[in-house]
């Protein structure tokens, strides 16, 4: 926990930094505020540098209710998680000059990351499952058939993107276009009742008012 | 209007494609708006053809071009976008027949005008289905048209042979086809197939001359002349299967009922009434035209109000007359047929109107606007 963070800041060992142990937990804290956050003069950082004091807790919730923090009523570890994230905008506030370059390789760092999480990545294509899946697809499609399962996906692929079918892509415009339409759906057809409802009671009401009379000795054909 | 050789005119011409030609701003004097006009090939000879006779020295009265009236419309006070041509178009009385245009509501100076809408107010199409197919209809198509005839009396003068009195009248240019509707004469979901359901809101028949409704009365089912219609037609071709579908025409050979018609004597007394008092509003509030037909008002006038409250009588007056002869069409098939009209399944498909003005709501240069929009085709 808090390996990203403390190693952004430049803590000597994040890695093996156990938050559960009260004494790792308060020199962290300590760290902080003499490396990076610094808010107190030196001589009142006395309360936070008795690590070992039962007064330290006094002193440690003091500190957050100076600096403000929102998450001084939460745990400890949403406590520390605070100062950190505090910390670490203050680095970013100093050096806005060298960190503004750094986010472009950071990019470059997690898009590899997100690809090896891929699922299809990691598929065996030599398995009997894989084959089999491929065999299934294969039939529905009406693809023919060929020693090599990938051909055959690759063929797949191609009639999925030349002919239209029934599935569209699955994005964020989609998702929200068919709860509306379905919803448009809905509503014609609520409007639809209601309109054959008031239709059936202007009928049931021209069984009173309705007299259509017509006289053919009025009619008179013009020139 | 202004005097310039054909060729000198043409310059303000331009085709943009092949079925769209714009109309420059100079072509008439004060056009505040661009005309455009939509024809092929054909139609396109004709309004050039009909633009260089009336270039031709020592032409004078008739109509105007059409060209020219879609421009001199364009001239008119708190017109929005274009004053359109569609493909029927051909000149008429100030207006083009064709010409559409829309003027901004918000607008004070923005006009009505009786020219833009014709003398025949809410003439409209409507088409009838029947579960009938051609060859049931083809021997006995002398009888059935004979029927249709008795029914439906045709020609200058006619009378129709729905009895009414004043008081029936009064109702019926209130409430359009609900009117229809109380007395029996059409069926309940008629009205969803019918632009407006059938009925302006704002018709006040306290607006309506004495004159008008003298003439109107006798005329309720009625064709008229001219190019108005009852035909019984023949679908020969389906090029949208699914929505003809939806619309209950299923078949090659099935037959329909057209009819064509409006608001007979009623609608062109409203519009000779509003011209003489247009012309009297135009003095009063200095509204210049390119074209005397063009006789306008504010919309917001006296005068513009009251024709829109008598226009809108008579748009109800050409429902209940289409929905009168859709009443003498449907007991003419079911004597014919000796079936009732409902299992001939003669339900209306649409009826449109072609020549009214109606408050729409539009998006002009990308702001939603009020606009009264002038129909004429």
């Amino acid at each position: 926990m808090f390996k990203l963070k403390l190693s952004a800041l430049g803590h000597p060992n994040p890695e093996s930094f156990n938050c559960e142990d009260e004494k790792e937990y308060r020199s962290v804290v300590l760290w902080l505020e003499d490396q990076k956050i610094r808010h107190y003069k030196i001589e009142e950082r006395e309360g936070l540098r008795n690590i070992n004091d039962e007064t330290w807790t006094d002193a440690y919730n003091a500190y957050q209710k100076d600096l403000v923090s929102p998450a001084s009523e939460g745990t400890l570890n949403e406590q520390l998680n605070w100062l950190l994230s505090y910390a670490v905008r203050l680095e970013y506030a100093d050096n806005v000059e060298k960190y503004k370059n750094a986010k472009i390789e950071e990019t470059k760092k997690t898009a590899p990351n997100v690809v090896s999480s891929n699922p299809l990545d990691n598929l065996d294509f030599s398995s009997p499952a894989f084959k089999a899946g491929v065999e299934r697809v294969s039939a529905l499609a009406g693809i023919g058939p060929h020693p090599d399962p990938k051909m055959r996906l690759a063929a797949l692929a191609k009639i999925l993107k030349t002919n239209p079918h029934p599935d569209p892509p699955k994005t964020e415009a989609n998702m929200i276009q068919h709860p509306s339409d379905v919803l448009k759906l809905l509503f014609v057809q609520d409007l639809r009742d209601l309109q054959t409802k008031i239709n059936e009671a202007l009928v049931a009401v021209q069984t009173v008012t309705a007299d259509p009379r017509t006289d053919t000795k009025l009619g008179k054909v013009g020139r | 209007m202004v005097v310039r050789q054909y060729n000198e005119e043409l310059k303000y011409l331009e085709k943009i494609n092949p079925h769209c030609w714009k109309i420059k701003k100079g072509f008439q004097p004060n056009m505040n708006v661009e005309g455009v006009f939509y024809v092929n090939s054909t139609l396109e000879k004709l309004m050039l053809d009909e633009l260089r006779n009336a270039c031709r020295p020592g032409m004078t009265g008739g109509f105007l071009p059409g060209v020219k009236q879609i421009a001199n419309v364009a001239a008119l006070p708190g017109i929005v976008g274009r004053s359109v041509g569609l493909p029927d178009v051909h000149s008429g009385y100030g207006f083009a027949i064709g010409n559409m245009a829309a003027f901004d509501m918000s607008d004070p100076k923005s006009i009505v005008s009786p020219g833009g809408v014709g003398f025949d107010i809410n003439c409209g199409v409507r088409l009838l289905r029947t579960n009938l197919h051609e060859k049931d209809v083809q021997p006995i198509k002398e009888q059935l048209a004979q029927s249709l005839f008795d029914h439906i009396p045709v020609g200058v003068g006619s009378k129709g042979i729905i009895p009414m009195n004043a008081r029936d009248m009064e109702e019926a240019l209130e409430m359009g086809m609900d009117w229809s509707l109380r007395e029996g004469y059409v069926w309940a979901e008629d009205k969803e197939h019918c632009e407006e359901y059938g009925r302006m809101l704002n018709a006040d028949p306290s607006k309506v001359s004495l004159r008008a409704k003298k003439r109107g009365l006798p005329q309720l089912g009625t064709l008229g002349a001219g190019n108005h219609y009852a035909e019984i037609q023949v679908v020969d071709e389906i090029y949208d299967k699914y929505a003809a579908g939806k619309m209950g025409l299923e078949r090659i050979g099935q037959v329909c009922v057209m009819i064509h018609s409006g608001s007979r004597g009623f609608g062109h007394q409203v519009a000779t009434d509003a011209l003489v008092q247009m012309e009297k509003a135009m003095k009063r509030d200095k509204i210049e035209t390119n074209d005397r037909q063009l006789a306008c008002a504010r919309i917001n006038s006296v005068e513009g109000q009251d024709y829109l409250k008598a226009m809108a009588a008579a748009a109800n007056f050409a429902w209940v007359n289409r929905s009168s002869m859709t009443f003498l069409t449907r007991q003419a098939f079911a004597k014919q047929f000796k079936m009732a009209p409902d299992d001939l399944d003669m339900h209306l498909i649409y009826d449109v109107s072609h020549n009214v003005a109606k408050i729409e709501e539009h998006i002009v240069d990308g702001k939603p606007k009020t606009l009264l929009v002038h129909r004429k085709v």
